[in-house]
């Protein structure tokens, strides 16, 4: 290794009575980065934050801030800025006075507060705002008064623990590009927690996934969307069907697998080892990648093909998301995105269509 | 159920809409009413002499009464140890609560919780006369304590009847008071806000002081507001505690009435004790006021 990672866990854990909140948990995070923890509540994603900022201490394991290891150094002593979920900006203060307090805190030169605070409220675009009390700002403006108070002294460490969970949808949006900005433009690296599949996507370079404490996958978005590592994952992010079925048969990272009646062939990157004949195993499909036809002719680049009942039509603005019966896989339900709105072809509840996808994007996985 | 509501709107018509609300203030403004008479009859009181050769009251009104509460030495010395003793009293009380209060809402432990509660709880079953007596069981020239220096061969110790037994049984009067006035204001300040704090960079100390304290200002305020009227218009702790020597207003005042006979001089008593806590309560209003809030104003 010859670059020391900004942030680095090595086997991490932390366990409340029976339940194992963070278990060995590995990651490095290189300077600059933007890193986001993405799983479901309950999955020990913001234990892990809290367990970086140092509000909670690990069983076992070692965290690494610049190499350094912080076991030994309270959450005041850590250089980390925190934005947190509820925001926690100091009610009883103005904005400039909240962004002023941590400069008070850590001894900066008394003379350059003011000037500080004002290039960091400039910089989250509050120009102006800062004599007002917090409870006179709208919920974006306090948002930006908590980013600007927890990057002002210039911490090594940004953390954000889903402050944009309790915005409404287009205030969120607007957030996480503006999140984006400001981390490009000060290079700060940054980990961000959020169930928002959405927005891990939107924002980070680097995404990790987690489930009952422990790390599901570790990549970039685009990987974590193309090629999930598992089923959790694949399902977690994006919409994905599911089926069960069993092995029948490998070459290369070509697999068959046969799932009630019907041999399918799909790609695993499982080890070799772990695939062998009758292995059960589950394959994942993305909505958007099965295709939809009127007629069995119309498209003959699908490998798998099937015909199925339309059960439910959620018509969603940009796509219609439909939902099939196919009664070759004993009647599982598929569910389908569906992008083309350039010729309107729409399908009614009821209505006989075909389905299709390729080998290649059916990911099979093996399961323990 | 329909039967009950037929029969209230019969009493009670929807229609008559305006002054209902203001209906249901009645009894309310009966009592404060009563109240406010009661406080006419004694300022009218107040303003009278008794005569001492024909125990009658005077028919003019004078301001002798007052007069001879604010020169007489014992009662200067009386108003003058009631003010103190409650702004000890409320200084002590403020600050054995807060932490007392904070752990009861911080800790995580149900156990330690519960048990603060009950302790907070317990000794008002108990009532103030009780209690007072109590005192006087533990400290006592023959009391547990004596008996328990007696066992180290100390000599008994004269803990009672003085001024620091007083404000030691007020204290301890006052204090679950306080701690019930603040939980609330304490329980309001989200624990994620230290968390910020400390994150900020701030050590435990300066969280409290630039951020929990000042947080909790409406609460202390209120918890200090009324410890402060409470122990200043004490009757009880004095009495027994301070065994007629350590006599608050309300002692002298109880004197007058009941003793003395003199209601007009008791009544005048009465008035300026009232005239004292609204001062003091007017000057706690204006402090707090004028001061601006942490921060800002440490401006180093």
């Amino acid at each position: 290794m010859n670059k020391v990672s900004a942030v680095s866990a090595s086997n991490v854990c932390l366990q409340f009575g029976d339940v194992h909140a963070v278990k060995n948990v590995c990651f490095e995070l290189e300077e600059g980065r933007f890193l986001t923890v993405l799983g479901p509540s309950g999955s020990g994603k913001t234990t892990l934050l809290r367990l970086i900022a140092g509000f909670q201490q690990p069983d076992q394991g070692e965290i690494f801030i610049k190499g350094q290891t912080v076991r030994e150094l309270a959450p005041n002593k850590r250089s980390i800025g925190m934005v947190f979920q509820r925001l926690a900006l100091f009610p009883h203060m103005t904005a400039a006075e909240n962004v002023a307090f941590p400069l008070k805190m850590r001894r900066f030169n008394a003379r350059t507060i003011s000037d500080r605070v004002k290039e960091y409220l400039h910089l989250v675009r509050l120009e102006g705002l800062g004599s007002r009390k917090i409870n006179e700002l709208s919920g974006g403006q306090q948002q930006r008064v908590a980013i600007a108070r927890a990057l002002v002294f210039e911490p090594d460490l940004l953390l954000l623990d889903e402050p944009l969970a309790a915005l409404d949808r287009k205030l969120r949006e607007e957030m996480q590009l503006e999140f984006r900005r400001i981390q490009k433009e000060l290079g700060v690296t940054t980990i961000n927690v959020t169930h928002d599949q959405r927005e891990a996507l939107v924002v980070s370079d680097q995404i990790i996934v987690m489930n009952y404490g422990e790390i599901q996958q570790n990549a970039t978005p685009l990987e974590v969307y193309r090629s999930p590592s598992n089923p959790f994952v694949a399902n977690f992010v994006g919409v994905t069907n599911l089926f069960h079925g069993m092995l029948e048969s490998l070459k290369g990272q070509q697999v068959a697998i046969r799932i009630s009646q019907q041999t399918l062939l799909g790609t695993s990157k499982s080890e070799n080892s772990a695939l062998t004949q009758g292995v059960s195993v589950q394959a994942a499909i993305r909505a958007e990648q099965i295709r939809l036809f009127r007629g069995k002719s119309e498209n003959r680049e699908c490998e798998a093909y099937f015909e199925g009942r339309v059960t439910d039509v959620i018509f969603e603005g940009e796509r219609i998301l439909y939902e099939l019966s196919v009664a070759a896989l004993s009647d599982a339900p598929i569910r389908i995105i569906h992008h083309d709105q350039q010729d309107f072809s729409t399908f009614e509840v009821g209505e006989m269509v075909f389905v299709g996808w390729q080998s290649r994007d059916m990911h099979v996985f093996v399961v323990d | 159920m329909d039967i009950l509501e037929a029969a209230f709107s019969k009493i009670w018509p929807k229609k008559g809409g305006f002054w209902g609300p203001y209906l249901m203030l009645s009894p309310a403004i009966l009592l404060v009413g009563l109240l406010v008479l009661g406080l006419a009859y004694i300022g009218d009181t107040s303003l009278r002499t008794l005569d001492t050769s024909t125990f009658l009251f005077s028919e003019e009104w004078s301001l002798a009464n007052y007069e001879r509460a604010l020169t007489e030495p014992f009662i200067r010395s009386v108003i003058w140890r009631s003010i103190l003793g409650a702004t000890i009293v409320t200084m002590t009380t403020l600050l054995l609560a807060f932490p007392y209060t904070y752990i009861m809402v911080r800790t995580r432990s149900a156990f330690l919780r519960k048990f603060l509660l009950i302790a907070l709880f317990l000794p008002f079953f108990i009532g103030q006369v009780v209690r007072a007596y109590g005192w006087l069981i533990i400290l006592g020239k023959q009391g547990i304590v004596n008996d328990i220096l007696g066992l180290i061969g100390i000599e008994p110790l004269r803990m009672l009847f003085n001024y620091p037994s007083v404000l030691f049984g007020l204290v301890q009067y006052m204090f679950p008071f306080a701690v019930l006035m603040l939980a609330p204001a304490l329980t309001a300040i989200p624990e994620e806000i230290e968390a910020a704090a400390e994150s900020l960079g701030a050590s435990w100390q300066e969280t409290m002081l630039y951020v929990i304290l000042p947080m909790a200002k409406s609460g202390l305020i209120g918890a200090g507001l009324v410890v402060l009227t409470l122990s200043l218009t004490d009757f009880a702790m004095p009495a027994i505690l301070g065994g007629g020597t350590q006599d608050f207003v309300a002692n002298a005042i109880y004197d007058q009435f009941f003793r003395t006979s003199d209601q007009g001089f008791g009544s005048s008593l009465a008035v300026l004790l009232i005239a004292i806590g609204s001062l003091l309560v007017w000057i706690i209003f204006m402090l707090v006021g004028a001061g601006t809030l942490a921060l800002g104003a440490k401006d180093k």
